[in-house]
C-alpha cells in the first residue's frame, strides 16, 4: 500500500485525538477535573453525528448538533459528579463511559446495535482518489482542532484561566476567594464534552462506519497518556503527546500487518503504554512540556519591564 | 457613638459531634479600626471565623453582615459581599505565580467570567493592567517584590503568610478577618504590617483579627474579645482587658 496514504490517515487521527487532549487538557490539566469518561462524551458526538446524517443533515449541522448534545450530556453528568471528590469524580464518569456504550451496542432500533450505523462523507467526490479524499479529511479535521486550540489558549491566557487554575490548585481557596467552583467546574466540563464532542463527529465521518467496540474505555486512557506525555496544563505539549502517541498506536497497527511477532501485537501495545506511562510519572512526571504561564498583555508588559531592570542591574 | 455596625453574632453555637467548638457567642463588629480576638488554643476563634466565612454552617444562632442574614450563604457568596479572609495556614496557589495568586483575589474582574475572557478581550485588558498595578503596590508593602513572577510554592513561611495577607487586601474588604498574620514572621515586619493595617482601616476596611502576639495587638486593636474552651469570657479595649482576671483565667487556667 502507499505509504503516502498512511501518513495522510495518521494525519487524520492526529488531528482527532488531539482535539481530545485539548478538550482534557482542558479538563484535568487547567482545572484538576479527573474526566476518566472522556470516551463517553466522544461516543456521544460519533453517534449523533452518524443519526443525523442518515436522515440527511448537512456535515457541519452534524458536527455542531454532536458537540451540543455532547456538552448537554456533559452539564447533566457534571450536576451530580461534581459534587463528589475528585476519585469518586473518575469513577463515576468512568462507569457513565461503559452504561453509554452498552445502551448503543444493546439497542438495535436506536444505533445499530452491534452493527453500529454506516455515515456517509461530508463531501463527496465521486471517483476521486483516495489521497484527495484524505486530504479533505484533513483539512476539516484540522479546521476543528484549530478551533478548539485557539478557544483553550485564550482561556488559558485570560483571568478565567487563572480562576480555573486556582481552583485546581485549592478550591476551598478559591471559593473563599469568591469563585463559585460548580460554575466553573460544570462551565467546563461542558466546554470539554462540547469538543469531544465534536472530535467523535469528525471520527465517524471519517470512518463512515461505527460500531461500538470503537469506544472502549482504552479511548479515555489513550487520551490520558496523551495529556499526561506532552505535559498537563500546556497546549502545544498535549498537540505533543497526541501526536506521539498516534504514530505509535497506527505505527503499531500498520506494523503488525507485516512484522510477524510471538504474541499479539495489539497487547505489547498496551504493555508499552504501561511502560511509557511509568517512564514518565517516575522521570518526568510535569510531562514533556511544563506548564504554561498565564499570559496577558498587561502581564508581559511588567514582565518585560521587570526581566530589563534585572538585565541591567545584573 | 455613631459607629456604623458592620458584623453582629448572636449566640452562635458550632459543634464537631459531641464537641461544641462555639457556645453561644455574641458579638459586634464595628466599621474601622482593628478588632481583636484572643484566646488559647483549642478556644474556638478559627472555628468562629469559619462558621463566619461560610466554611462551616452553624448550629445555633445568627450571623449578620451589614443588617443583612448571612447565616445561609456559601463562602463565594460571602466574599462577594466583602468579607474576606486569610487563612492561619496559608492556602496560596502555590503553582501559580506571585502575581496571579493576587490576581485570582480581585473582586469583580470583568475576565473571571467564560464569555467575557474569549470574546470581550479588550474589556478586561485594560482592568487587568489597573489590578496589576495595585497588586505591585500591595506586594511592595509585603516585601516581595523581588518574587512577583516566582511560584509561590517557592516562598518561605513567613513570606508565604504575607502573600496570604496580601492577598486578602487584593479584594477590597469591607471586612478583613486575618488568623494570626504576625505568626511565624519576624517582629519588624510583623509590627510593620499592623501599622499599615491601622493606616488601611481609616480608609474603610475593618479588620478582624486572630493574634497569639499579643504585646503587637494590644498596641493596635480598638476592642477585644476574649474566648475560652468556646465561650467569650471578657471584652474591652486592650489597656482595660489586660487588668481583667477573666482574661488571665483564659489564658492561665487558673482556678
Amino acid at each position: 500500500m502507499d505509504l503516502l496514504l498512511y501518513g495522510l490517515d495518521l494525519l487524520v487521527f492526529i488531528g482527532i485525538f488531539g482535539i481530545l487532549a485539548i478538550s482534557l487538557n482542558l479538563e484535568f490539566g487547567f482545572s484538576g477535573l479527573a474526566n476518566f469518561g472522556k470516551v463517553a462524551f466522544f461516543l456521544v458526538g460519533a453517534y449523533t453525528y452518524a443519526l443525523l446524517s442518515q436522515i440527511g443533515l448537512p456535515f457541519y449541522l452534524c458536527l455542531i448538533a454532536g458537540a451540543l448534545v455532547a456538552a448537554i450530556f456533559g452539564l447533566l453528568i457534571s450536576l451530580p459528579a461534581l459534587r463528589l471528590r475528585a476519585d469518586y469524580l473518575a469513577i463515576v464518569v468512568l462507569a457513565f463511559g461503559e452504561i453509554l456504550r452498552l445502551i448503543v451496542k444493546s439497542e438495535d432500533w436506536l444505533a445499530g446495535g452491534d452493527w453500529g450505523l454506516s455515515v456517509s462523507p461530508a463531501i463527496s467526490i465521486t471517483g476521486v482518489s483516495p489521497r484527495v479524499d484524505l486530504l479533505v479529511n484533513i483539512a476539516l479535521v484540522f479546521s476543528c482542532l484549530l478551533i478548539c486550540f485557539v478557544v483553550a489558549q485564550l482561556l488559558s491566557n485570560s483571568p478565567y484561566g487563572r480562576v480555573i487554575r486556582a481552583i485546581r490548585e485549592d478550591e476551598v481557596a478559591a471559593e473563599a476567594l469568591g469563585k463559585n467552583r460548580a460554575k466553573y467546574k460544570a462551565q467546563i466540563f461542558m466546554l470539554g464534552s462540547a469538543m469531544a464532542g465534536l472530535a467523535g463527529g469528525l471520527y465517524a465521518q471519517y470512518l463512515q462506519a461505527i460500531v461500538p467496540m470503537l469506544f472502549l474505555p482504552i479511548i479515555t486512557f489513550t487520551i490520558w497518556i496523551m495529556v499526561l506525555v506532552g505535559g498537563p496544563a500546556n497546549n502545544w505539549g498535549v498537540l505533543v503527546g497526541a501526536a506521539l502517541v498516534e504514530i505509535f498506536e497506527r505505527g503499531a497497527n500498520i506494523a503488525k500487518d507485516y512484522i510477524a511477532l510471538p504474541i499479539d501485537p495489539s497487547n505489547l501495545q498496551y504493555i508499552l503504554f504501561g511502560v511509557l506511562i511509568l517512564l514518565v510519572l517516575f522521570y518526568r512526571p510535569q510531562g514533556l512540556f511544563k506548564e504554561s504561564p498565564i499570559k496577558t498583555r498587561a502581564l508581559e508588559v511588567v514582565r518585560h519591564a521587570r526581566e530589563q531592570v534585572k538585565g541591567e542591574g545584573g | 457613638m455613631p459607629e456604623e455596625e458592620l458584623l453582629k453574632i448572636e449566640e452562635l453555637s458550632k459543634h464537631f459531634g459531641g464537641v461544641y467548638a462555639v457556645r453561644g457567642v455574641s458579638l459586634d463588629v464595628r466599621k474601622g479600626g482593628i478588632w481583636g480576638l484572643v484566646g488559647p488554643n483549642g478556644s474556638g476563634k478559627s472555628t468562629l471565623f469559619n462558621t463566619i466565612l461560610g466554611l462551616y454552617r452553624p448550629d445555633g444562632g445568627c450571623i449578620y453582615f451589614n443588617g443583612r442574614k448571612i447565616n445561609n450563604l456559601s463562602s463565594h457568596q460571602i466574599y462577594g459581599l466583602g468579607i474576606v479572609n486569610s487563612f492561619q495556614v496559608p492556602r496560596l496557589f502555590f503553582q501559580m505565580s506571585v502575581m496571579d495568586n493576587m490576581l485570582v483575589a480581585a473582586r469583580g474582574h470583568q475576565g473571571d467570567g467564560l464569555f467575557n475572557s474569549l470574546f470581550l478581550r479588550g474589556g478586561w485588558q485594560n482592568q487587568e493592567r489597573d489590578l496589576i498595578d495595585r497588586a505591585l503596590g500591595l506586594i511592595e508593602l509585603v516585601e516581595l517584590d523581588k518574587l512577583v513572577f516566582a511560584p509561590a510554592g517557592e516562598l518561605s513561611g513567613g513570606q508565604r503568610k504575607l502573600l496570604e495577607l496580601a492577598r486578602g487586601l487584593m479584594a477590597k474588604p469591607r471586612l478583613l478577618l486575618l488568623d494570626e498574620p504576625a505568626a511565624g514572621i519576624n517582629p519588624v515586619v510583623g509590627k510593620k504590617i499592623f501599622q499599615k493595617l491601622q493606616s488601611l482601616s481609616k480608609n474603610g476596611t475593618t479588620f478582624f483579627v486572630v493574634e497569639h502576639r499579643l504585646e503587637i495587638l494590644f498596641n493596635f486593636a480598638s476592642w477585644v474579645y476574649v474566648m475560652d474552651r468556646g465561650k467569650m469570657v471578657t471584652q474591652g479595649q486592650p489597656e482595660k482587658i489586660i487588668d481583667d482576671p477573666a482574661f488571665y483565667q483564659a489564658y492561665l487556667g487558673a482556678e
